[in-house]
């Protein structure tokens, strides 16, 4: 696993002070919570393991072991992620919980797909559903949905959080992947709601675009999943995930004028240019 | 029993202005507005207000998203019915001695065969004729009474607004999906223009006057500000809101202030001086519709005695006098509403929600498409306390993807953060131009 390219010292050194941004994130949560009230989540993909990398190297400044990791188990999840996670998790020793709402999964019979009947769920996950002002009496097995990742990722985190009794959660999200990150914090705090318990989250790599991201891989020969070199730019589920371009490693395509989740509507621009005829608005 | 927030309120309460698009100080010191209406496509009307705010006079009889009232010589009111796609004279009394429906002998004809279309601006010329903007006729036109075409400009015009005349006999064109100011002569030569067609220098002008010492006063809309530029094209003064207001019109008094029509922004009209000091303000707008706590009937499961999902709003303010709301009766389990639209203007289905500033919520649903051929997505808008959208243009409001032409089902959700000014959103289901969507198992929920 290398990078066929030569990085020059100057961009290494810039890659080598974003890096500390992020490291002095993670230290001042050290100091704030705990490392027993640390957790990690982590999905395998390029944000969160640049995180669990940074993570890591303030944990061995402090001679501590890596707080708890958390990964969420869709039920769709890519071969390849599977054992790039089991590679790094031994490797590293990463203290990870795979974690899973096993109540859904087993009312859709482990099928993608398979309708889910919400009389056949457990009462945490009927009354979820719930709160989020889900009224029908069924929804088709699919982490994508709205209602498959409010139950798949929503529900799965907030009960690790509170089995584990975290207070601080470590999250790898940036700034430029989405615009309704553009205003995040490095930490927020988020306070006790019906069915969810108070945290922190804690994004020390908020300052990342995707394109330090992958300089930063390079410069410190940071392990990534095969996957990104085959041309996927963003890993969700393996049924909606999709190649940006074929064969073209993430890194080498153009971060910086093309989309990093691509809509599945190419002529978008179009469309927008359409809806902007009518003036009014 | 849903649970609301802010108080209902009936439709199209004469008095309350919604969207005042036009303005003029009458020579007796009153102001006469013309306020287009809610989004529901209720109470477009024509005011006349005092110096110290009451209404002393109105017209609101069957007027559909009206643009402008201008008052005649002879006292009477000119008012463009825009989406009735009429002219017509109304007397002081109330009663109408022309429509352009009743020229070329009933049809609504003029005598060049065309009908107006979305007519938005219309002056009364010295001869007594009329110089009427033509919007959706790409075209400025002088009529008579009868609907003889006496003059026209109909080429190198996109969507214009609001032409108007300048003594010198010339025409001053707000070209405003042109993005630009053009002055005509009488020979349809274009003998001066500002813009060069880029946003950033004007973006979506919706009119332009030009002042005694030669200079012209833009309102720029969608920039949400004012621009005066010099005969040779220098910017020389801006006027601009803290907040986004899209400007409609701008009339200059004797007492050399200008007079404002804020649209849609904080819904209201304000004269300002030379300064940028608000002088005169009038606003009579409250909140139109509840908002509620929480999305209310996302999966659609009521639906009320008008065939409108309950605790929704159906919008066509800005259909252009097209569009409906359709249900998709085959689909299970229940029946699931659409919009189906046939022309290029937008239509939409909403409903008002608090939010918490600074919160991120997720916005999700399943839409379908059947041919569309602008685009079809759900957006949310959203306000703040005076009821001023936050966003400049309709494609920077936070949305899930834009659909177009023919797509099964598709989950559909994205996330969004509550802007700190922000008091409510409202989240809609949009369709620009052609076509049909439909919708289902709205949620939304914060993060």
């Amino acid at each position: 696993m290398t990078f066929d390219r030569v990085m020059s010292g100057k961009r290494k050194r810039q890659c080598a002070k974003l890096v500390e941004i992020s490291k002095d994130t993670v230290r001042q949560a050290f100091d704030k919570f705990k490392p027993e009230e640390l957790g990690i989540t982590w999905t395998g993909g390029k944000d969160s393991g640049l995180g669990l990398w940074i993570i890591r190297q303030v944990c061995q400044e402090k001679g501590i072991p890596l707080p708890k990791a958390m990964i969420i188990g869709e039920g769709d999840e890519f071969e390849e992620i599977e054992t790039f996670v089991e590679r790094i998790k031994k490797e590293w020793t990463v203290p990870l919980e795979v974690c899973r709402n096993e109540d859904v999964l087993k009312a859709a019979h482990y099928t993608l797909n398979a309708p889910v009947k919400v009389m056949d769920l457990n009462e945490r996950n009927q009354a979820e559903l719930k709160r989020i002002g889900f009224d029908g009496n069924e929804f088709p097995f699919e982490a994508e949905s709205y209602v498959g990742n409010h139950l798949m990722k929503t529900v799965v985190f907030n009960d690790f959080l509170e089995r584990n009794h975290i207070k601080g959660i470590f999250q790898g999200l940036r700034w430029d992947e989405h615009p309704a990150r553009f205003n995040d914090e490095y930490f927020e705090l988020k306070e006790a709601g019906y069915l969810v318990p108070e945290h922190t989250r804690i994004r020390p790599i908020l300052h990342f675009t995707e394109k330090d991201l992958w300089d930063t891989y390079a410069a410190f020969q940071i392990p990534y999943c095969a996957l990104y070199e085959k041309g996927y730019r963003s890993l969700g589920a393996k049924t909606t995930s999709q190649i940006a371009m074929e064969g073209v490693p993430a890194w080498k395509q153009d971060l910086e004028n093309t989309e990093e989740r691509a809509g599945r509507r190419q002529d978008k621009e179009k469309a927008m240019e359409r809806m902007r005829k009518l003036g009014y608005m | 029993m849903a649970d609301m927030v802010g108080p209902g309120c009936q439709r199209g309460i004469p008095g309350n202005v919604e969207m005042p698009l036009a303005v003029e100080r009458l020579p007796n010191g009153n102001t006469l507005i013309a306020d287009a209406g809610d989004e529901a496509g209720f109470g477009s009307e024509i005011i006349e207000v005092n110096p110290v705010g009451s209404i002393v006079w109105n017209y609101n009889e069957g007027l559909k998203f009206a643009h402008s009232g201008r008052r005649l010589r002879n006292g009477n009111t000119l008012i463009t019915d825009t989406t009735n796609n009429r002219l017509i004279e109304v007397t002081p009394d109330k009663r109408i001695v022309m429509s352009s429906d009743e020229w070329g002998g009933g049809t609504g004809k003029l005598s060049d065969s065309s009908r107006l279309h979305y007519p938005n601006e219309a002056f009364e010329l010295e001869d007594g004729t009329f110089l009427v903007t033509d919007r959706n006729n790409d075209r400025c036109i002088q009529v008579d009474r009868k609907g003889h075409v006496i003059w026209a400009f109909e080429k190198e015009l996109h969507h214009p607004h609001n032409g108007n005349p300048l003594p010198n006999g010339n025409i001053l064109i707000a070209d405003s999906d042109g993005n630009r100011i053009v002055e005509l002569n009488r020979k349809k030569e274009i003998v001066w223009s500002y813009g060069d067609g880029k946003p950033e220098t004007l973006w979506w002008p919706r009119g332009a006057i030009r002042l005694e010492d030669g200079n012209t006063v833009i309102t720029d809309s969608k920039n949400h500000r004012i621009v005066e530029v010099s005969p040779s094209g220098k910017v020389l003064w801006k006027f601009q809101t803290e907040h986004v207001d899209k400007f409609y019109i701008t009339h200059v008094t004797k007492e050399g202030t200008f007079l404002i029509a804020c649209t849609d922004g904080h819904h209201q009209v304000m004269e300002v001086d030379r300064t940028g000091t608000i002088v005169w303000l009038f606003r009579n707008y409250r909140r139109p519709s509840p908002i509620y706590a929480r999305l209310t009937n996302g999966f659609f499961k009521e639906v009320g005695e008008d065939g409108v999902p309950r605790h929704w709003v159906f919008a066509p303010r800005l259909s252009e006098g097209g569009g409906k709301l359709i249900w998709d009766n085959n689909n299970k389990p229940s029946p699931c509403p659409g919009l189906e639209y046939d022309r290029p203007g937008g239509l939409f289905l909403q409903q008002n929600i608090t939010v918490k500033p600074g919160a991120t919520y997720r916005v999700g649903a399943e839409i379908k498409t059947i041919d569309v051929k602008g685009a079809a997505c759900i957006h949310i808008d959203f306000y703040d306390h005076l009821v001023g959208s936050l966003y400049r243009d309709i494609t920077d409001m936070p949305s899930g993807e834009y659909f177009t032409g023919t797509n099964d089902w598709t989950h559909d959700s994205f996330e969004v953060k509550v802007p700190p000014k922000a008091t409510f959103g409202q989240l809609r289901l949009a369709i620009n131009h052609s076509g049909k969507v439909f919708v289902k198992n709205i949620m939304m929920n914060p993060l």
